[in-house]
């Protein structure tokens, strides 16, 4: 039965055009399988803006989504599919910003990037995520992260006001997304819950960075076994692996330091493996063959010079570093047929989507942004941990590794560990989630890190109870309460 | 008004009701209407600025936190209402922190720029910095203003190089951000081989955005952490000189965009010779008139593996761009020497600060824009001055690309005899003038201060009503600076 009356559906229906709105129940299931109120797809700002104004004057939930992985959806709510919104509105190469609405995914934008000799944070969630979306990526040593590409932001309110953050606000400009006076980019974050802004995204400005590569990759070769006719010039791509964890270490930090890399990834064998393959049966071999290779822990680095000289100078510091931390080559990647898929996967593609769900179909996951030597600490730790784990078959064996990467030249960073086991197998997800648990709070406990997507009223009151703050700022924004991004927090 | 004995029950003798001192605070060099406070206290911890706070919400007293010393000159310490008390930061002035391998130090609000640089460059790491702030200026107080710096290479977002901040809020609460928040004290963070230094969070909020740029009106910072930089172990220093200003700006784009300079930034000769003159005012008219009307100064640099090599690398790769833009890098531009002035900027400027040299005042104009628009705002604001009668060939001007190369700070400076009040209100009248002027002409004042904040927020009522929903949740009686920025 329609949850809306058909004169309010009207009413949305008015807004967006008959061929833009639905409450036909076949349809649900492909939206995240809610009942949802209606499904509307706005066009432009103002259809937005006019949308929420119609859901607080009915008192109606909405929530938008763009690419969205994954989601949790209350019945009910008004959802705003923003799929209609995919324009790059200005790639402004001198000032080194592109200006996009919120379909514009990753793959689209870099790959107009790239033909102006442009480039910018793919996030690991994959080349087809939008390209807005707040996040970190595997070329994060050059590109940054986490909320640190944004620049102007364009915000419909949630109650529908249209509020145009820093230099759009003043002057029409998106150079810049901070001030006049205090900066509002403090709270326009996130899509990811918990702690989701309250309203919806409709424009924003991201950071380019200079691209020193090809305009397109020469890439050959047949789905799903791309790679490079040839390795552009001034590029290389190279795994080192090295007798620990401390000389792994001490190599990534002085790489941060020289400024050398384009990209490095903290990857272990069984993530290399499985972005050179394309099946789990090869995934298997290849892990087999890596693991025999490799002397311990290691990283994926990209080399690129903008010019013969200067790669020629980043290369042989490179040999250098890893020479006196022991470091060896992976010959396995230096075959230039596999060089050429890795600089496909870890720059076009985003290397995470392999490496995550296909070998189990599923993974849990410990993320920490921040202070790379501290949470590699804690990671050694929750690796440990797993080995029981892959002892008894239930999650898939990964040597018991974890992963991660510099960010900004090695000032910040991020860590990252998970388990991947076949989500039907009730057992191996119980003992994943049992690991998850132990794991965050021993991070907790031994003052590493706390991860805010559990009990606040644990984790709140150890933050400066930001939770607190996090509240009382989701009311100001929103006194009708008609969102419902502030997801659990909240 | 507040007895003086409940202000000295918390910082003891540290308060002060001195005419004299009280004069002090009541004014600065800006334009801002003079307003005397009622005290001024000298706090030494948190737990005393908290206890100020606190106070100052039961008797509903206006705050105004200031951590460098005099001269001021933007008017934001200067209360904006009667009744005020100063929270002068100067006691707290430890260096709490300065890690070379991590790359971040911490210190409180009263440590200035020459005490830090020096416990930095012991350790091997430095600051990205303003260009020459005055000897008096505090870290603090500089990285709270979202000044530009002079590195545009290493300021990746604008809010760097904060890194995490502790703060009392208006409502008294106090609070850490990033990465200090937690879990556990920060001792307890250093204890596991945690420093303070990831900007975001705790959440997906960034909570230093709200506290920067705020003037003091969200709440008072107790300590801030930030990222450093290496120290060079080769560094080659080159001006590049010209008459049109667009070449200079092309190159500087290049220069960042590659990311091959460290420090990097256009001074007008004008500027130029305020900053570099040695003897006053026989050697500013000769300097300034030797210099070419734009000079871009960029420095090329090398760290701890074959610096020679890369800097040799990166001069060669410089050098084909000079050639295609018809332009040329030299080592010295008249009397000035590339390294020396390297030197300067790299630590705060000698008394008198530059800025007071040339006639003992200055207002400035400042603002952000991007590449495509600062030439027709330079034009608009030569127009503006030559109308008010200020001679254009006395307009110093600096223009420092911010955020690896995503916008630019302009700056003019109007020099100005305080002495002389028909000098004097034809700057007031130009610098009005030119907010205006330079608003209709896209110019973006993201740090409004004065009496032009007003105008300046106005153009903006929806994040202006952002902004007072978000003061009513930190500062929920106003007693945070009241009458600065839209507050």
């Amino acid at each position: 039965m329609a949850i809306l009356s058909r004169d309010v559906y009207k009413e949305f229906e008015d807004v967006v055009g008959p061929e833009n709105i639905t409450d036909d129940p076949a349809l649900m299931p492909s939206y995240f399988n809610t009942e949802h109120a209606a499904i509307v797809l706005p066009g432009s700002t103002k259809e937005v803006q006019a949308l929420v104004k119609l859901c607080n004057k009915h008192k109606l939930r909405f929530r938008a989504i763009c690419t969205g992985w994954t989601g949790m959806f209350p019945r009910g709510i008004v959802l705003f599919d923003l799929r209609r919104m995919n324009r790059i509105i200005e790639i402004n190469e001198k000032n080194m910003y592109a200006v996009v609405e919120p379909y514009v995914i990753s793959a689209e934008l870099q790959a107009e990037c790239m033909k102006r000799g442009l480039n910018f944070c793919i996030k690991g969630a994959g080349s087809n995520c939008t390209a807005l979306l707040r996040g970190h990526g595997h070329m994060d040593q050059t590109t940054s992260g986490d909320d640190r590409n944004h620049l102007a932001i364009e915000w419909v309110t949630p109650e529908g006001e249209i509020v145009r953050t820093g230099s759009l606000g003043s002057s029409d400009e998106w150079f810049c997304g901070d001030g006049p006076g205090p900066s509002l980019r403090a709270i326009l974050t996130s899509a990811v819950p918990p702690g989701v802004t309250p309203g919806v995204f409709t424009k924003a400005a991201i950071k380019l960075y200079h691209w020193p590569g090809p305009t397109k990759f020469p890439v050959v070769g047949h789905s799903p076994r791309y790679t490079l006719s040839h390795i552009p010039p001034n590029m290389m791509a190279r795994y080192y692996s090295f007798p620990s964890v401390e000389k792994m270490w001490q190599a990534e930090i002085r790489i941060g330091e020289a400024e050398i890399a384009y990209e490095l990834m903290g990857f272990n064998a069984a993530m290399v493996a499985a972005n050179i393959t394309t099946c789990n049966e090869e995934d298997e071999a290849m892990f087999k063959r890596l693991s025999r290779e490799v002397q311990g822990p290691g990283f994926f680095i990209i080399i690129a010079g903008n010019s013969a000289d200067d790669f020629a100078y980043k290369k042989k510091v490179l040999e250098n570093i890893v020479a006196e931390a022991g470091g060896k080559s992976l010959k396995t990647v230096e075959d230039p047929e596999i060089e050429g898929i890795l600089l496909c996967q870890c720059i076009r593609i985003s290397a995470s989507i392999r490496e995550t769900f296909r070998p189990g179909g599923a993974f849990n996951s410990i993320p920490i942004m921040g202070q790379r030597d501290l949470t590699i600490k804690w990671a050694i730790g929750a690796g440990e941990a797993k080995k029981p784990l892959i002892e008894k078959g239930l999650i898939v064996d990964d040597g018991g590794a974890f992963f991660g990467w510099g960010v900004e030249h090695g000032h910040l960073g991020k860590t990252e560990i998970f388990c991947k086991y076949d989500p039907s197998n009730t057992e191996a997800k119980k003992a994943v989630e049992q690991w998850q648990k132990e794991q965050t709070a021993r991070a907790f406990k031994e003052r590493y890190f706390a991860l805010t997507m559990g009990d606040q009223t644990e984790i709140g009151p150890a933050l400066s109870n930001y939770h607190i703050w996090w509240q009382k700022t989701v009311k100001a924004i929103d006194p009708n309460s008609v969102t419902t991004e502030s997801g659990p927090l909240v | 008004m507040i007895a003086k004995e409940r202000l000295v029950k918390i910082v003891g003798k540290h308060v002060s009701d001195d005419p004299a001192v009280l004069e002090e605070y009541s004014r600065d060099i800006s334009f801002v209407h003079p307003i005397k406070p009622t005290y001024v206290v000298y706090p030494a911890s948190m737990a005393e600025v908290k206890e100020i706070v606190k106070l100052a919400n039961e008797t509903q007293t206006p705050l105004v936190p200031v951590s460098s010393g005099p001269p001021h000159f933007r008017g934001d310490t200067v209360p904006g209402t009667g009744g005020a008390i100063i929270v002068n930061m100067s006691r707290m002035k430890k260096i709490i922190n300065v890690d070379r391998p991590r790359r971040v130090a911490m210190v409180e609000p009263g440590v200035t720029f020459g005490e830090l640089v020096a416990a930095a460059t012991r350790e091997g790491i430095r600051l990205n910095m303003p260009l020459l702030p005055r000897k008096t200026k505090t870290v603090v107080g500089s990285l709270l203003e979202r000044e530009p710096v002079v590195m545009p290479k290493y300021q990746w977002d604008i809010s760097d190089p904060v890194a995490c901040l502790e703060v009392v809020f208006g409502n008294g609460e106090d609070f850490r951000t990033g990465q200090a928040a937690g879990p556990g004290t920060v001792e307890e963070q250093w204890a596991v081989g945690g420093v303070q230094k990831a900007p975001y969070g705790p959440g997906t909020a960034s909570w230093h955005r709200l506290i920067q740029g705020s003037q003091g009106t969200i709440g008072i910072v107790t300590w801030a952490s930030m990222r450093c930089e290496l120290l060079p172990s080769l560094e080659e220093p080159f001006f590049v000189g010209g008459s049109e200003l667009a070449p200079i700006l092309d190159l500087t784009a290049w220069l960042i965009r590659l990311r091959m300079v460290n420090e990097c930034f256009i001074l007008n000769n004008v500027a130029l010779a305020a900053i570099c003159a040695q003897k006053w005012p026989k050697d500013y008219a000769s300097l300034k008139q030797s210099l070419p009307p734009w000079v871009l100064f960029y420095n090329v640099a090398g760290y701890e593996y074959f610096p020679e090599e890369r800097v040799k690398s990166y001069i060669k790769d410089i050098t084909a761009i000079n050639q295609r833009l018809g332009l040329d890098a030299v080592q010295a531009l008249s009397t000035v020497s590339a390294i020396d002035f390297l030197r300067m900027v790299q630590k705060p400027c000698d008394d008198p600060y530059w800025k007071l040299r040339y006639k003992g005042a200055f207002e400035d104009v400042l603002f952000l824009t991007i590449n495509d628009k600062i030439e027709s705002q330079i034009a608009a604001m030569q127009e503006v001055a030559t109308r008010a009668g200020y001679p254009t060939t006395d307009m110093g001007i600096y223009i420092q690309p911010i955020v690896q190369g995503t916008g630019l700070h302009c700056e003019f400076n109007l020099f100005y005899d305080p002495d002389d009040p028909v000098e004097k209100n034809c700057v007031k009248a130009l610098a009005d003038a030119a907010v205006k002027e330079l608003l209709a002409r896209g110019a973006f004042f993201s740090r409004p201060y004065g009496d032009n904040a007003a105008l300046i927020l106005n153009r903006d009522a929806a994040t202006v009503n952002m902004l007072k929903r978000l003061k009513n949740i930190f500062d929920p009686k106003y007693i945070m600076n009241p009458g600065k920025v839209c507050f």
